[in-house]
């Protein structure tokens, strides 16, 4: 059977390709007519079939329009099919190209941001230049400042040791002047030993004398009060001796009554006699025993005499051993003065600018002001080495400050170095990325072309441009990724700082506030110690006593002292001058004595008379006052007993009696009185 | 004179205020005879200025723990007007005043420090004004409010220096009780100029 059908397309393509040869054989100038592929015609068949091809050729030419029909149905199903890829391929073309457009504004604006990114990487790398370079300079600055400062330090270090040098100096100085002035408080103190010991001496002295004032004082009270004893001793005798007297008057009396009565009896005047002789031997007697006692009693006046006279001795040989033992000390003094004296000389010599004793108070005062002054140098060179040393610190903790900053500005260089490598590897990924892409999209422009035969290029091509589109995205992933923890580490990095410089400044404020307080604190601390150094106090803790002027109160009583002592030497005086009386007359004492009782008994007999008298006045006015009471009573009619106890009639009195001297009225209202009450009772 | 154990240098409540009280002595002779409250003759006869009374006084209450301070002061006979004013002020240990323990000093070195003050006493008139007038001397005493009032001692003024000159001295402490020493002055008018 022989087939017209036309040939498929791919034969087609082939003719295609032939055909494109032959235009551009055509093109060269040739003509060619199309004939049937001479290899398409079917080989010659077998000579059987020429019959058959000439009876069956409209069933042929039938057949042969169904097949073609057919055919034609399958290529337009074919073309429809194709058709619609055709449509799809065009779509997804649209598609890509959409995509490839949103990729490629992606990509512009990744470009965009890479570029800012690279602006802001440029910036940063320059303030990072500027810091450093800020930094650098002021650690330039500080490193100056510390040579400056170390210089100041040194000078300050030789100013110190200078200092400290004339310090050690004026030290030295001072530590012998307090040699020296130890030396002279050590003999000031001996000399106060020493007056202090007179002082005890003296002390003792006075108590050796009051001792003896008192002993003086006992002895003439004991004297006294012997003499008063032995006087009334004397008185009785002397009473005894009276009454023995007496009795022996009386006896002489009788005797001479007897003697009288008995004249003419001369047998017994022997006897009387004999009794006066008894008696007279008996009065010599008495007469004897009196001078013994007298004697006696001088005996023992001399023996007190002699034993005050011996505690004087005692008492002045006690004075002269003291004065002994004084004379050894004040001469051991005497030695000790002309050593401290030789001592003084010589230190007078030692000492500088001084020429007579009197100039060393005055060095003493300008050494004193001296060490004073360089004590108040040390103490300002000290303060101000502090206040050095406290800057140094500072300066010290900013120059670690200001490492630590560089170091850390450093890092952070290196950080953002690190970053901007990573952002160029990432910038050249990307431009890499970008060349794939435009390599890709101009591919797929070329695809785009010939686009129409070739379904097959274009699947594989849209898949390479799925594959660099998925790549791109995830490069842009990474790259926003990078960007995002970039800032958030920048974040970090200025809150930080934040922080830090909060820190900072409240540390700085809290360094002024406690600054104030320590100034304030060292106010208060001064106004105090001024205020107790004045010597305010609070009333409500404590009260302020002053001690009575005891000089005053010594002054007073010795006063008193003074007195009884003048009142003592009185009473010394008068018992002397009763001793003296005493001892110079016996007789005269006796004398003293009878007189005295003679006044005594005439005075006694005075009283007794005047007893009587008082005694008789009292009966003879009990007499007078009974009449004359017995008289009143009869003449007014009226006895009023104890009148001063009823108030009625004493008023009475006082009104009629004393004030109107009337008695008539007197009586009259008593009448008057008395007859009321009784009627109206 | 002051009841002490020498064996260790324990140092009692009582032993303190007798050693402040025999201070106290000590220092005011020394200030009356350094300012030349009384000419130097009188010094044998005037005995202590009636400061046996004050040694005993002040004794008891140092060992109560009631003087906060004593201060003399140095008058002028005829103005009454207050030229210097020496101050001692005193602190005492409450826990050794309440429970009665004890304390551990060398006695050498508080006589040390005492001397130190006696020295300085001495040595003050290089920088004190001369009294040139005729002075007298009192002694006020800083108490407790709840102190009673003995017979010798009458409530008083605290008798201030209005803009005083202020010289502090050393101190000594016998670890139960600590005395500082402060001298005020009347600003001289020499010294003014």
């Amino acid at each position: 059977m022989i087939l017209r059908t036309p040939p498929p397309k791919k034969q087609r393509a082939e003719p295609i390709l032939h055909e494109s040869p032959s235009p551009q054989v055509a093109s060269e100038g040739r003509l060619v007519i199309y004939e049937d592929n001479p290899l398409a015609a079917p080989p010659p068949e077998s000579p059987h079939q020429p019959s058959d091809h000439l009876l069956c050729t409209y069933q042929c030419r039938q057949m042969v329009k169904a097949d073609f029909i057919d055919a034609l149905s399958n290529a337009e199903k074919q073309i429809r099919d194709y058709q619609s890829k055709l449509e799809i391929l065009n779509e997804n073309l649209s598609k890509a190209e959409v995509e490839r457009k949103k990729f490629r504004d992606q990509f512009l604006y990744a470009e965009q941001e890479l570029a800012a990114a690279k602006g802001r990487e440029q910036m940063l790398h320059d303030q990072l230049l500027k810091e450093v370079n800020d930094s650098q300079e002021r650690f330039k600055k500080q490193l100056e400042t510390n040579n400056e400062l170390k210089g100041k330090l040194q000078n300050e270090l030789n100013l110190r040791k200078k200092a400290e040098s004339s310090a050690a100096s004026a030290e030295e100085k001072a530590a012998d002047i307090e040699g020296k002035l130890t030396q002279f408080s050590q003999s000031i103190e001996r000399e106060k030993k020493q007056l202090q010991n007179e002082l005890s001496q003296l002390k003792g002295e006075s108590k050796l004398s009051i001792s003896r004032i008192s002993a003086d004082l006992e002895r003439t009270e004991f004297r006294a009060n012997s003499a008063e004893k032995e006087s009334e001793l004397l008185k009785e005798q002397l009473e005894d001796l009276k009454k023995q007297l007496n009795e022996c008057l009386n006896q002489k009396s009788e005797v001479e009554k007897k003697m009288s009565s008995f004249t003419f009896q001369e047998v017994t005047s022997s006897e009387s006699s004999i009794l006066i002789k008894h008696l007279q031997e008996e009065l010599r007697n008495y007469e004897s025993e009196v001078r013994e006692a007298r004697k006696l009693k001088s005996s023992h006046e001399d023996i007190e005499l002699l034993k005050a006279k011996l505690l004087e001795e005692k008492g002045r040989r006690e004075r002269a051993e003291s004065e002994l033992s004084k004379l050894q000390e004040q001469q051991i003094c005497l030695s000790n003065l002309e050593k401290e004296l030789s001592l003084w000389k010589l230190i007078m010599k030692d000492i500088p600018g001084v020429s007579c004793p009197e100039d060393i108070p005055v060095k003493f005062a300008t050494l004193q002001k001296e060490v004073i002054a360089s004590t108040m140098k040390i103490g300002e060179t000290n303060a101000r080495l502090k206040q050095i040393e406290v800057g140094l610190d500072a300066a010290q903790l900013a120059k670690q400050n200001a490492e630590a900053e560089a170091a850390l500005d450093k890092e952070k260089a290196e950080i953002l170095k690190s970053e901007v490598k990573r952002i160029e590897l990432m910038l050249s990924m990307v431009t890499e990325e970008r060349n794939k892409l435009s390599n890709a999209i101009n591919e797929l422009k070329r695809h785009k072309n010939e686009e129409a035969g070739d379904e097959v290029a274009s699947g594989t091509v849209v898949q390479e441009l799925e594959s660099s589109l998925a790549k791109k995205e995830s490069c842009i992933k990474e790259l926003e990724r990078s960007l995002h923890e970039q800032k958030e580490i920048n974040d970090r990095q200025h809150n930080e700082i934040k922080m830090l410089h909060d820190r900072l400044n409240n540390e700085a404020r809290r360094i002024k506030s406690l600054d104030r307080e320590t100034d304030r604190l060292r106010s208060e601390i001064s106004l105090l110690e001024s205020k107790l150094g004045h010597g305010d106090y609070s009333a409500s803790n404590t009260k302020v006593l002053r001690m009575v002027n005891t000089l005053a109160v010594d002054n007073e009583a010795k006063q008193t002292i003074e007195a009884l002592q003048t009142e003592l030497q009185k009473t010394k005086e008068k018992l002397q001058a009763l001793e003296e009386l005493k001892s110079q007359s016996g007789d005269t004492g006796k004398l003293v004595d009878s007189y005295i009782s003679e006044k005594i008994t005439k005075l006694k007999e005075q009283i007794a008379t005047l007893e009587k008298r008082e005694e008789r006045y009292k009966t003879v006015f009990a007499d007078r006052i009974s009449v004359f009471r017995r008289a009143c009573c009869e003449l007014f009619g009226y006895k009023a007993n104890d009148y001063t106890a009823q108030p009625e009639i004493s008023h009475q009195v006082d009104i009629f009696v004393r004030k109107l001297n009337s008695i008539p009225a007197f009586t009259a209202n008593l009448t008057v009185e008395s007859f009321n009450r009784r009627t109206l009772s | 004179m002051a009841s002490r154990t020498v064996a260790k240098d324990i140092i009692t409540l009582r032993g303190s205020a007798a050693i402040v009280s025999e201070f106290f002595g000590y220092a005011a002779n020394s200030i009356l005879y350094n300012r030349g409250v009384y000419p130097e003759e009188s010094f044998a006869k005037v005995k202590k200025y009636g400061l046996p009374m004050l040694l005993t006084q002040d004794e008891e209450w140092l060992e109560a723990g009631k003087l906060q301070r004593v201060v003399m002061v140095i008058m002028s006979k005829a103005t009454k007007e207050v030229l210097e004013r020496w101050n001692f002020s005193i602190e005492t240990d409450s826990d050794v005043v309440e429970k009665g323990v004890s304390r551990e000093k060398s006695d050498r070195e508080i006589m040390r420090e005492i001397q130190a003050i006696m020295r300085q006493i001495a040595s003050s008139i290089t920088y004190l004004p001369c009294l040139d007038e005729p002075c007298v001397f009192d002694v006020l005493a800083y108490t407790d409010t709840d102190v009673p009032v003995p017979f010798t001692w009458i409530e008083s003024d605290p008798k201030l220096i209005a803009n005083p000159q202020m010289v502090k001295l050393h101190s000594f402490d016998t670890k139960i009780h600590k005395v500082d020493t402060l001298v005020s002055y009347k600003n001289d008018e020499w010294d003014e100029q």
